[in-house]
């Protein structure tokens, strides 16, 4: 196995989680930004923490999909 | 030649300072020398920088010290095999570069460095010459280890680089540099403060009557301390390496002179006087009955302390006293053929300056003199270090060749260089463990130093730059002494600091009051000044030659009588005596010319000290100087000519120095000249003048406006409130993920500027905006400092800052196959996140742009349960099923919630996935948050008033800020009251006014520009009280005063708690906000409970409510059992139930355990 690998959960596995008689959601991979060359990058268990365009060492997630609200004071 | 190439690099940032019209000056404009001189200064500091010093002395340690370490331990040769021998040829640093092989470009850069938490290091390369087999094979370009590179110094990335590459690498151009990046941390080595080294130095102890003169001596190889002290008015020299003092003629005499005539001569010369305190020197020296260089000899060798290594043959007295004397009593002064002559003549000038200490005992060193100190820098710390670990990893390299060469018959040709690289390690943990700790312990020299690297100070973009500047004194802190603290007149223009206000007698007034700590470390922690220079070690070959060629007499053709004859002086090359001269000003003024005309280094200082009769010359690093203007037949040589050809970019500042218009000179050397501060001023004794008089501030004094203005010690707090002022940090501070960092939202120039503000470049990453200031009473919420805010202005954002805050996770890996890994969501029976996980998204990190809440997980991690064991059938094994794992999340503590900021995902050097979440809070200014102006006046917010309640002036301006009038009279800062006027003028000009100090806006003028606009000359407005709409009683000092906001806010401080946990030991309340502890009852307040008599709210306090314990005490023997059982007595007949404190019942365990019977005697309750 490779030494350098980023391990994404597998949320299937996740204690607790038949059990509790969870809903099926869908699984859509989480996309990260290379800090390089902005391309975007998705990362399995097994990948390396690498951008796949340019192999820069540094990515950032992307902003939410979710709404988020602020408080203007 | 000499003169250090200024590298004319294009650096946008200074553009504006050379452009043709700066500051309303046009090229075309009449140039008046007197007012315009100071354009020198942004000229010196665009090619030095504010951190020069630290750049020049890594580029010096990197381009020369290292090859000067190298070539003096260049041969590793075996004992083994005597064919054998490795040479180093050549040593040389590359650029930065990155450890993993795989990526696409190996540069990197040192913002990568700090997300990614490496050490920026750039590898060091050897080319070596060594043996294999029979033949000679030379290898270039051999990696042996890895040097943290400095930011901005020649090796680094950054180095020339322009304004947009610096943006396209992710800097900040106005990042002064000057730091290491080791581990992701920003580390800075303190210039360190010391006596110089090689010097002698007098002192006298009057109250014993005792008076020495020392020397350290400090070469390559050894560091050595030599007195030679009297006692009971005899002479004598004392140094470690001997057991007892030994008479000084008896010293000279080994020396090998042998005559008492000719020592005399040497130490006293004709003078009667000294002739007359020596004589019995000569006596006592004879009752040892040692007449000649052997018996001198054979004396000193029975007093040496040896310390032979074992196998060595027993040397005779006569050989330890020849190789004491040769290598370790003044160790500095190297021995040729056993020809000490040069020793003796030093020796006997250490021992007439005892004399003359003895005859006039004003005739004494002065240790706290800057003359007589020598600054250390980050590269001379790191050569030692270099140089410790090169030697280390040469040993090493030999023993494990040796290992290999022992073995008779090798079965293929031996390869020197396959054992070389394993130990490169050693070298790169080496340096990155010295400069990640900050403990330099090098074993050769005995050194062991804690605190030497600091962490950069990113607070704000000032407490960065003054950290650069930043000046550690090695003296001990918990010395009385008053003396190294205290202010000295050298200190002028090199570095300033105030002396804490209670020991201001010592002070000096010519010297500016500034910026050091209060306290403890108050007057060790100095600053340098913003035109300082610090020396790096120049050749002292050549100017050697130099000397005898101006006619200097060698000193090895001189008798003792030449010597101290009256109108001789002698010619001390770095404390060394080489010749004398009778014309000592003339041969003074002749170097000069040299220097002035380049021929020699501009950084050699030259002068004369009438009272020791010596000519100094000094080359070596350390020495602080500054450039001064030269004064010619009372002309300042920098005419308007010059000035005209600055400004036009035709001339630089060296071009200044190369045609001998301006020169560096040293601490020393400012004793020999007269120098005016302004151009009239210039006498016909005048050698000098001042480029600028608010050069004696340093980066951080500078922002004050009208510091001149104030009283001393308010400028010593501004400078240290400055570095707390929240506001921009650097052009990358949203790029950057540190631990903390505070911005303010919308940070402003100042109103009032001054020409540090300029040259610093505060003006592009300030920390303040400038608030409208009523000066008057309002509300009783006021008191003690208190400020009164504007509602509105806060909803405008006055104060407003925010608040990043970074965490790490690292996923680990563990010995056996097993490592960290993230969890998902979990969810409830809707399906919906469980509120812990409400923000995590499926890969178990937080979504960018979430709130996060007390309670809620933001990073989920989980940790195996079996990290610990060894398993090395795990390979081939079941997959670990999620039993095996255990939660281990990162929870948000915070009662105010935060936002995700970013979340990083990358990899450290170890290859371990690295995730940095970085949190962000947006603040408004509250009850309690401190401000302050740029005058040391502090106060906290004490009510924030609606603006319909505010005052307001005719023209509708209602205050920022309402400020107590009663600040002004005790703290007697004027210079804030010029400050709002000039400010005020500023505002209804349309211009930026200056306040720079001992200069800036007239008052005169300020008030005519109010005038002119129809306000009052003294800066007073007729108010409307908002509240009751009658016009206030006073007129009220009014306009716009610089506040900075300070990073002490209540919402990090704010603490309370009714119970909460315990500390495991004792059962007391823990302590601390981060433990949520309790408020301590401390012994303070105890005795006043005591006095007071009551006792049950005592026992509520200290016991009940604290640790109260339920023991059973036997009353038969007064010891504790347990359950109604005396264990001691086998009884449970007299056994009571009492309350006693855990902390009680634990003393008495440990005393038993010491074999002390603590016995309780019980007594009636009440």
């Amino acid at each position: 196995m490779n030494r350098e690998s980023f391990v994404p959960p597998t949320s299937q596995t996740s204690s607790g989680a038949a059990a509790a008689g969870r809903a099926f959601q869908p699984v859509q991979a989480i996309t990260y930004l290379c800090a390089s060359c902005a391309a975007p990058n998705t990362l399995n268990r097994s990948d390396p923490v690498r951008c796949k365009e340019c192999g820069h060492r540094v990515l950032y997630k992307q902003r939410t999909r979710r709404m988020v609200q602020f408080e203007a004071r | 030649m000499a003169i250090e190439k200024g590298n004319a690099r294009p650096d946008a940032s200074f553009n504006e300072l050379l452009q043709p019209v700066y500051h309303g000056k046009k090229i075309t404009d009449a140039v008046n020398t007197a007012e315009d001189k100071w354009l020198l200064l942004p000229a010196f500091l665009k090619i030095k920088g504010l951190v020069k010093q630290h750049l020049d002395s890594f580029n010096y340690f990197v381009n020369v010290d290292l090859k000067k370490i190298v070539r003096a331990n260049e041969r590793v040769v075996s004992d083994v095999d005597p064919e054998f021998y490795l040479k180093y040829l050549d040593i040389r640093v590359g650029m930065p570069q990155r450890k993993d092989q795989n990526s696409l470009s190996t540069e990197i850069t040192p913002h990568e460095c700090r997300l990614r938490d490496l050490t920026y290091a750039a590898p060091i390369f050897v080319d070596v010459e060594y043996t294999r087999g029979k033949k000679i094979v030379i290898h270039k370009g051999l990696e042996i280890g890895r040097m943290p590179i400095m930011l901005r110094s020649e090796r680094c990335v950054l180095a020339g680089k322009s304004e947009t590459e610096m943006a396209k690498l992710m800097e900040c151009p106005l990042d002064p540099g000057g730091y290491f990046i080791v581990n992701g941390t920003e580390k800075v080595i303190l210039v360190q403060e010391q006596l110089s080294k090689n010097r002698i130095i007098v002192e006298a102890d009057e109250k014993k009557g005792i008076f020495q003169a020392s020397v350290t001596s400090s070469t390559h190889e050894r560091k050595s301390k030599t007195y030679i002290l009297t006692k009971h008015g005899k002479i004598y020299l004392k140094h470690n390496s001997i057991t007892e003092d030994i008479p000084i003629v008896l010293v000279l005499k080994a020396c090998g002179i042998q005559s008492d005539f000719e020592i005399l001569q040497l130490v006293a010369g004709a003078d009667s006087r000294y002739q007359e305190v020596f004589a019995i020197n000569i006596e006592e020296c004879a009752k040892l009955n040692v007449f000649t260089q052997q018996q001198a000899l054979e004396y000193l060798g029975t007093k040496v302390k040896t310390s032979r290594r074992p196998m060595s043959p027993r040397l005779s007295a006569l050989q330890e006293g020849l190789e004491a004397l040769a290598t370790t009593v003044i160790a500095h002064i190297t021995v040729h053929n056993l020809d000490f002559r040069e020793k003796a003549i030093y020796m006997a000038i250490m021992t007439r300056r005892v004399l003359m200490a003895m005859v006039n005992p004003h005739l004494v060193d002065d240790r706290d003199y800057v003359g007589n100190k020598r600054l250390e820098l980050a590269g001379q710390l790191l050569s030692l270090l270099f140089e410790d670990l090169f030697k280390k990893f040469n040993n090493d390299f030999k023993t494990s060749i040796d290992k290999v060469l022992k073995k008779p018959n090798r079965t293929n040709e031996f390869d020197a260089l396959l054992n070389i690289t394993i130990h490169s390690n050693n070298i790169t943990m080496g340096m990155n463990r010295a400069i990640s700790t900050g403990n330099w312990s090098l074993k050769r020299f005995k050194m062991e130093r804690a605190g030497v690297t600091h962490v950069l100070s990113r607070l704000s973009y000032i407490s960065a730059l003054g950290m650069m500047t930043r000046i550690s004194s090695q003296f001990e802190k918990t010395r009385k002494v008053s003396g190294p603290r205290s202010l000295q007149p050298s200190q002028f223009g090199m570095r300033r600091y105030i002396v804490d206000f209670r020991r201001a007698s010592n002070a000096n007034d010519e010297v500016c009051p500034s910026d050091t700590p209060e306290g403890e470390a108050c007057g060790l922690v100095k600053n340098l000044a913003l035109m300082t220079h610090i020396t790096t070690d120049d050749e002292e070959e050549p100017i050697k030659k130099l000397i005898y060629v101006l006619g200097a007499e060698d000193i090895s053709v001189i008798s003792g009588h030449e010597l101290h004859a009256p109108g001789s002086y002698g010619i001390f090359l770095n404390g060394t005596v080489l010749g004398i001269t009778r014309t000592p000003v003339k041969f003074v003024t002749r170097f000069r010319n040299l220097r002035r005309k380049g021929r020699v280094s501009a950084f050699i200082s030259f002068y004369i000290n009438h009272h020791h009769k010596a000519v100094h010359i000094a080359t070596d690093g350390g020495r602080i100087c500054r450039p001064l203007i030269i004064v010619d037949k009372q002309k300042s040589l920098v005419t308007a000519k010059y000035i005209q050809a600055l400004k036009e970019g035709r001339m630089q500042f060296d071009d200044f120095l190369r045609k001998g218009l301006v020169e560096y000179l040293d601490v020393n050397e400012e004793n020999d000249c007269n120098i005016a501060i302004y151009e009239h001023e210039i006498a016909s004794t005048t050698t000098h003048l001042e480029i600028e008089p608010f050069t004696i501030l340093g980066a951080v004094a500078g922002l004050i406006p009208y510091p001149h203005h104030n009283q001393s010690p308010r400028n010593t707090y501004q400078c240290a409130m400055g570095k707390q002022a929240i506001g921009a940090i650097a052009y990358n501070q949203l790029q950057r993920i540190d631990t903390l960092l505070y911005l303010m939202v919308y940070p402003q120039q100042p109103m009032v500027k001054t020409r540090t503000i300029e040259l610093i470049q505060y003006d592009k990453l300030p920390a303040g905006q400038n608030a409208t200031v009523a000066v008057m009473s309002y509300s009783g919420y006021d008191i003690e400092d208190a400020l009164v805010l504007n509602k509105a202005s806060i909803d405008r954002g006055f104060g407003r800052c925010q608040v990043l805050r970074k965490n790490t996770t690292t996923l680990k890996r563990y010995s056996n196959q097993t490592h960290d890994r993230l969890d998902g969501v979990k969810r409830d029976q809707d399906g919906n996140p469980i509120f812990k996980h409400a923000i995590l998204e499926q890969d178990g990190l937080p979504g960018v742009g979430e709130q996060v809440s007390t309670g809620m997980v933001y990073v989920n991690k989980q940790v195996p349960n079996n990290a610990g064991d060894n398993l090395l059938g795990a390979q081939g094994g079941p997959a670990p099923s999620a039993d095996d794992y255990k939660d281990s999340p990162v929870i948000y503590k915070s009662p105010e919630p935060s936002y995700i900021d970013k979340v990083l995902l990358t990899s450290s050097e170890s290859e371990q996935p690295l995730i940095k979440v970085l949190l962000r809070q947006t603040r408004r200014p509250e009850l309690g948050d401190k401000f302050s102006s740029r005058h040391g006046q502090k106060g906290v917010c004490g009510v924030i008033v609606q603006q319909e309640d505010m005052p307001f002036s005719d023209s509708g301006v209602c205050p920022d800020i309402i400020m107590n009038p009663h600040g002004f009279p005790s703290r007697m800062t004027v210079g804030k009251m010029i400050e709002l006027i000039s400010g005020k003028a500023g505002v209804l000009d349309g211009s930026l006014q200056y306040g720079t100090a001992f200069g800036g806006s007239k008052l005169t003028d300020m008030a005519k520009i109010l005038v002119d606009k129809g306000y009052s000359y003294s800066g007073k407005d007729m108010l409307t009280s908002g509240i009751t709409g009658e016009c206030l009683q006073a007129y009220i000092f009014f306009g716009p005063i610089y506040y900075q906001k300070l990073k002490h806010m209540v919402l990090d401080k704010m603490h309370a708690r009714a119970r909460g946990p315990r500390a495991v030991l004792t059962r007391q309340p823990t302590e601390g906000r981060s433990r949520d502890g309790g408020l301590r009852l401390g012994e303070m307040e105890r005795d006043c409970l005591i006095a007071y008599g009551a006792s049950q709210l005592l026992l509520e306090r200290l016991m009940i409510s604290s640790d109260a314990f339920e023991v059973d005490v036997c009353g038969q023997c007064g010891l504790m059992g347990y359950n109604g059982w005396c264990t001691t007595c086998q009884s449970a007949k007299n056994v009571y139930k009492l309350t006693i404190p855990y902390a009680a019942k634990l003393l008495f365990q440990e005393l038993l355990s010491m074999n002390v019977a603590p016995r309780l005697k019980l007594g009636d309750a009440f």
